[in-house]
């Protein structure tokens, strides 16, 4: 259980960042409104690096884009495998490293209209709130998009998961386990299971399907295993 | 905690739901093709002997390096469209390409062995002229760009600024040109037009000017197409007018030399500018003193430059092209010349003596459906016996690069017109001769008990022999290596399968050039180039008669429209062979408003389209005697309507039996506020197969199916993030009456929608949050039907109800379609293009306005998705894999003959074809399907029956003896 006087604390602090973002989002729309008007205001770089572990640069930066708010502007990977993006005016972007192989998460980059940067966690859903990361970026692949699902391959595991056949191997168990734990030698219990017994079979005239069947293709054709098995099941119900 | 819940089933349905592909399905029925665009520049990596590289940088903004042994890519740089992403120059030394891109804005290296970038470098503003590489002492470490005011060097190893200076008299003087011939000094080269020369000399260590010089000049009015530097430090120019050569040494004439062009007894083609072509093999050394002069359009001479004296070395009539290639140190020239109607030949002479070199003439053939050739790439190489061999790539009219060997073997051809896909279309392949055979048996008159059974014995026959020669072919590849094994696929040989999966896939680009590609490999199997394409033209693509009327051929129609002038023509072709139809189309003298395709057929089974044109008048095509007919009987139910998104005007028409119009409805938007941008109307070929949905409480939902319905899409004109705002509208197309309106706050395009069944998908980008968001409108009819038989949009008093719902969508994306199948029973996927080159199939699911927000026992009935405002993209959703599609533009969906499969084309800068199961495969059985299990489970059942059964009798036999 969490104490409330540390949830209190941790929703001042929620509250406090909240403040200090609307701070800084209150002047981004005027240097939104500076960008739109006039088309060839400061332009700044958004610069970072984009590291897939494990994997030499020179394998991956031909294929690797800096895609900045979509197409909008595009950047590209030096062999280091960092990258800077030119001519961005001042705003706030989703700026995103796509190869075909690696996934990497997107960081949303916010520039003041005097080219202060900052960088945070992409949140589509609270857009105000603010996580921060690291400026220049630092951009970490997360390991390679998996594309493909896996085919359902056929083993002895998947076949006894399956549940199906757990539902026909449990009371098989429970059957033959359940005589040896219970004891039967007291009265009380065996009174018990006959009432259970009788609630289940209430009806006992109507004819038991399984018994049918065999009856038709007894003689005539064998039985598979599973039918055995089955019939073993039943033979042990009947027992009791 | 019931969030969590929600979170959990959400989990559990996205588990659930998934149609991904799975990784032995790679390269099974889809394939991806590649392209960069128009070549503009190309250069042969020759810095190691052995090197198989050619390096293009493209009119679409592309810089890439292909293998040229096979014509693939190595890798490849997609920047930005438009002036910004423009290349303007490469350069190429070692193993560094330079690129000045965006009217000089950006320098950008490139190591072209591993494709990664260099350094990137922003240069100071102002328009970009020309650039160079400036060698000094035998190195090359630097490079000069030349800008309207500023000349500028740069070190290659990173791009740093050495020096810059302004130009002098920049404000008079148009600099047009840098050169260097190796000996420490840049020279830029300008011109006061009809007027002077001026030369400035920089020297290269730090920027001084060493000296500044005017020229008369007179006759000149522009460097780069008439002039060059050869030898060590002479311009030379052509001039037309004058007709002479002009010659001036940079180092110590103040005043040009004329020659005119008599004196070396040749002769200017009238009309035609004369061009001059240097070669300079290494930037630190001068160009050679030989240079190529074309003098007309067939008409190519060699120069050279001896002593203060113009000598001709080769007089080349006729040549169409021709061009310097290095091979170490030695420097020749190939020569195309036109051979006969269908080749051409190309020759290599040596640069130095003008003499032919031996055994290197090479066939080229021109292809009789393509353009003629525009440019030359040579790759010239030093064989073992040092002698010079070589390859070409040629460059055709119609964007196509041709690869070439000696004697004339085509090692690859790129159709870089595929770059630039504009429309296309799916058409089914013909059936089989003996499936025709069995056909045509049914169409004809019945003649006779006797000879309808020979017939068909005869065709049950052809059958046969048509299996047998199947069956052998089989065993006869089997015996064969599985490589050589060719599926040779022609026209000849095409045919539909049998779930209609292999089409052919009509392309439309936007050079003019015709292509039919198959679906299946995606080998093109006919080309056609159309020539006098105008340069903004917009194309249009009809199906007017499938395969499925057999005697008559397939006929498709293109209308291809001047976006200026409004005047259009037709093409009409056979979409199977892409050969020009026999029908004539008729002249179109006014300009085409509007066409639209009837379902109405002539009696050869074409359907009719019908074209509007500025005064309001109706032409049919084709426009027999039967069809006015029927079109007269008709028309009073044939509607259309015009949009004029310059007045925000929309209009609806109605035919009138004199094939005149009339006007029934219009919608007037006000264009101070908004625009039209879109307008779309659901696809004709579409079939719904369930008329409404079936709710938790057993009622049902019946959908609103209007045919005539049409999605109006607007943007506000005021773009300020506070005001701006899309708007769509529903409009009945034949009433005019507006079914819907919806208006999207702080909100702008580029707005992608579909139209589909009784819903409107459209995405936007919200100013407010700055995201992309989605927005789904369903319309129902309410619980009870009005008319269920047919559809009238005359007669529909009640409004139908809407739904509407808004999700995040966690990326931009460029474009969007809904999936498309044969009944319509599968249920829809959207098939949405992203900016990575992803193509994510999202179901349909998703955007289902009746999500709800609190689960109850009737939703989860109905199997509805709890709403979450975010759409997730899932990587195993993406149908195309690792196969990304650049610019994706336009997504085309088809159905084919199984009900669960939809094929789709992704076009773009590349071009990717796959099928989409978007129910999964429930009407063949899976790929995966275990014959191997099934089948060893029967035989393991039948021989523990034999074995039991023995046992039993052994059994009862013992029984009985006891």
């Amino acid at each position: 259980m969490l104490s409330r006087g540390s949830l209190s604390r941790l929703w001042l602090f929620v509250h406090a960042t909240f403040v200090v973002v609307s701070c800084f989002t209150d002047m981004e729309p005027g240097s939104g409104v500076g960008v739109s008007s006039q088309p060839n205001g400061d332009r700044f770089k958004i610069e970072g690096r984009a590291i897939v572990p494990g994997v030499k640069t020179h394998d991956w930066v031909s294929s690797a884009r800096v895609l900045v708010e979509g197409e909008e502007h595009v950047g590209f990977l030096r062999t280091d495998g960092s990258f800077a993006v030119n001519d961005v005016p001042s705003g706030s972007y989703v700026v995103e490293v796509v190869t075909p192989t690696y996934r990497f998460e997107p960081v949303r980059v916010d520039i003041t209209s005097k080219g202060k940067m900052r960088a945070r966690l992409v949140n589509y859903i609270k857009t105000s709130e603010v996580i921060r990361q690291p400026y220049p970026l630092q951009i970490r692949s997360v390991g390679p998009h998996s594309y493909f699902m896996k085919r359902e391959t056929w083993g002895w595991t998947d076949f006894l998961m399956n549940p199906m056949v757990m539902m026909m191997v449990l009371p098989l168990l429970i059957i033959v386990l359940l005589p040896k734990v219970v004891n039967t030698n007291d009265p009380e219990m065996r009174k018990e299971m006959e009432q259970s017994m009788n609630m289940l079979n209430s009806n006992p005239e109507l004819p038991d399907v399984s018994e049918l069947m065999t009856k038709l293709f007894s003689g005539s054709k064998g039985s598979s295993k599973a039918g055995s098995s089955s019939k073993s099941s039943r033979t042990v119900t009947k027992r009791r | 905690m019931a969030k969590l819940i929600l979170l959990l089933l959400n989990w559990i349905f996205l588990c659930c739901n998934v149609a991904a592909v799975f990784e032995d399905q790679v390269g099974k029925f889809d394939w991806r093709q590649q392209y960069v665009g128009k070549v503009r520049f190309s250069h042969f990596d020759s810095h190691m002997q052995s090197s198989k590289k050619v390096l293009l940088a493209s009119e679409s903004n592309v810089f890439a390096a292909l293998n040229t042994r096979t014509g693939e890519l190595f890798w490849r740089h997609v920047d930005k469209t438009g002036p910004e992403g423009n290349i303007d120059a490469l350069l190429q030394h070692g193993q560094d390409a330079v690129l000045v891109i965006g009217n000089g804005h950006l320098l950008r290296s490139w190591d072209i062995g591993v494709g990664g970038m260099n350094w990137e470098m922003v240069l100071d503003p102002g328009s970009f002229r020309s650039a160079c590489l400036v060698g000094h002492q035998g190195a090359v470490k630097h490079l000069a760009v030349l800008k309207k005011t500023v000349i500028s060097l740069h070190y290659l190893s990173n791009g740093h600024q050495k020096w810059v200076e302004n130009l002098p008299e920049s404000e008079t003087v148009d600099f047009q040109a840098v050169y260097s011939g190796g000996n420490g000094e840049v020279y830029a080269l300008g011109v006061v037009p009809n007027s002077h020369l001026a030369i400035v000399v920089y020297s290269l260590e730090d920027g001084e000017i060493t000296k500044q010089v005017s020229v008369e000049a007179p006759w000149l009015s522009s460097i780069p197409a008439s002039c060059s530097v050869i030898s060590r430090g002479l311009l030379t120019c052509v001039d037309s007018t004058t007709m002479s050569l002009y010659t001036l040494d940079l180092h110590l004439q103040l005043e040009m030399t004329q020659i005119p062009l008599q004196t070396l007894g040749l002769d200017v083609d009238p009309g035609f500018r004369p061009s001059l072509v240097s070669h300079q093999p290494n930037p630190a050394h001068p160009p050679l003193s030989e240079f190529l002069l074309q003098l007309g359009p067939e008409h190519h001479l060699l120069l050279q430059h001896n002593d203060g004296q113009i000598v001709t070395l080769r007089d080349y009539k006729p040549a169409l092209l021709a061009s310097f290639a290095t091979a170490g140190e030695k420097t020749v020239v190939a020569v195309m010349a036109p051979k006969n109607k269908t080749a051409c030949s190309i020759n290599l002479f040596s640069a130095e003596t003008g003499r032919r070199l031996l055994e290197t003439t090479l066939i080229f053939t021109v292809d009789p459906n393509g353009g003629k050739p525009e440019k030359l790439h040579v790759q010239a190489f030093l064989k073992k016996d040092d002698s010079v061999g070589y390859r070409v790539m040629v460059q055709t009219e119609d964007h196509t690069l041709t690869f070439i060997q000696q004697p004339g073997r085509v090692m690859w051809t790129r159709e870089e017109a595929l770059s630039d896909v504009v429309t296309m279309e799916m058409v089914d392949l013909p059936l089989t001769g003996a499936q025709a055979e069995l056909e045509g048996e049914f169409g004809k008159k019945a003649d006779g008990l006797m000879s309808m059974v020979m017939k068909r014995l005869s065709s049950q026959l052809i059958m046969l022999q048509a299996w047998i020669a199947h069956l052998w072919k089989l065993f006869y590849d089997a015996r064969k290596p599985r490589s050589q094994v060719k599926n040779d696929v022609s026209i000849e040989n095409l045919s539909r399968d049998e779930f209609n999966l292999q089409k052919m896939m009509v392309l439309v680009t936007a050079s003019g050039k015709l292509f039919g590609i198959d679906s299946k490999t995606g080998d093109i199997l006919w080309k056609h180039y159309l020539e006098n394409i105008p340069l903004n033209a917009a194309f249009k693509l009809m199906v007017q008669r499938t395969t499925a009327h057999f005697p008559h051929p397939p006929q498709c129609t293109l209308l291809i429209k001047d976006k200026d002038t409004g005047l259009a023509t037709l093409h009409v072709f056979n979409p199977i062979f892409g050969r020009r139809s026999q029908v004539t189309p008729p002249a179109l003298p006014q300009p085409i408003l509007q066409s639209l395709l009837l379902p109405l057929m002539d009696q050869d089974y074409a359907k009719v389209l019908l074209l509007v044109d500025d005064q309001y008048k109706v032409s049919a095509f084709p426009s027999t005697k039967n069809v006015l007919q029927q079109l007269q009987e008709t028309a009073s139910s044939i509607f259309f309507y015009l949009a004029d998104s310059g007045q925000g005007r929309l209009s609806g028409y109605r035919l009138r039996t004199d094939l005149s119009t009339e006007q029934v409805w219009e919608v007037v938007i006000p264009t101070e506020t908004q625009k039209i941008v879109s307008i779309k109307g659901k696809r004709s070929n579409e079939h719904v197969h369930s008329q409404g949905r079936v709710m938790g409480d057993r009622s049902v939902l019946y959908k609103y199916l209007n045919p005539n319905l049409l999605a109006v899409v607007t943007e506000s004109t005021d773009l300020h993030q506070e005001r701006s705002f899309i708007g769509i509208l529903l409009i009945d197309g034949v009433t005019g009456r507006i079914i819907h309106e919806a208006v999207q706050r702080k909100a702008r395009g580029p707005v992608h929608v579909v139209h589909s069944e009784n819903w409107v998908v459209y995405e936007y980008w919200s100013t407010k949050s700055r995201r992309n968001e989605f927005s789904v409108i369903e319309l129902y009819e309410g619980m009870d039907l009005y008319n269920s038989t047919v559809f009238s949009s005359l007669d529909r008093p009640h409004a139908p109800q809407v739904l509407q719902q808004s999700y995040i969508f966690p990326s931009s994306i460029s474009t969007m379609e809904a999936t498309l199948t044969e009944k319509g029973i599968t249920s829809r996927h959207l098939l949405v293009g992203l900016p990575s080159g992803g193509i994510l199939s999202l179901p349909k699911m998703f955007l289902d306005p009746r999500r709800p927000e609190v689960i109850s026992e009737q939703s989860r009935e109905e199997n509805l998705i709890p709403y979450a405002p975010e759409l997730i993209i899932r990587t195993e959703w993406f149908i195309n894999y690792n196969q990304t599609v650049s610019r994706v533009r336009g997504i085309y969906t088809a159905p084919s003959g199984l009900e669960s499969t939809c094929l789709v084309v992704a076009y773009g800068l590349d071009i990717y074809h796959t099928r989409v199961y978007p129910s999964k495969q429930f009407d063949v059985l899976k790929d995966d399907y275990d014959y191997m299990l099934i089948s060893s489970v029967l035989f393991a059942l039948f021989f523990a029956t034999m074995i039991s059964k023995r046992l039993a009798e052994v059994k009862l036999l013992n029984r009985a003896w006891r």
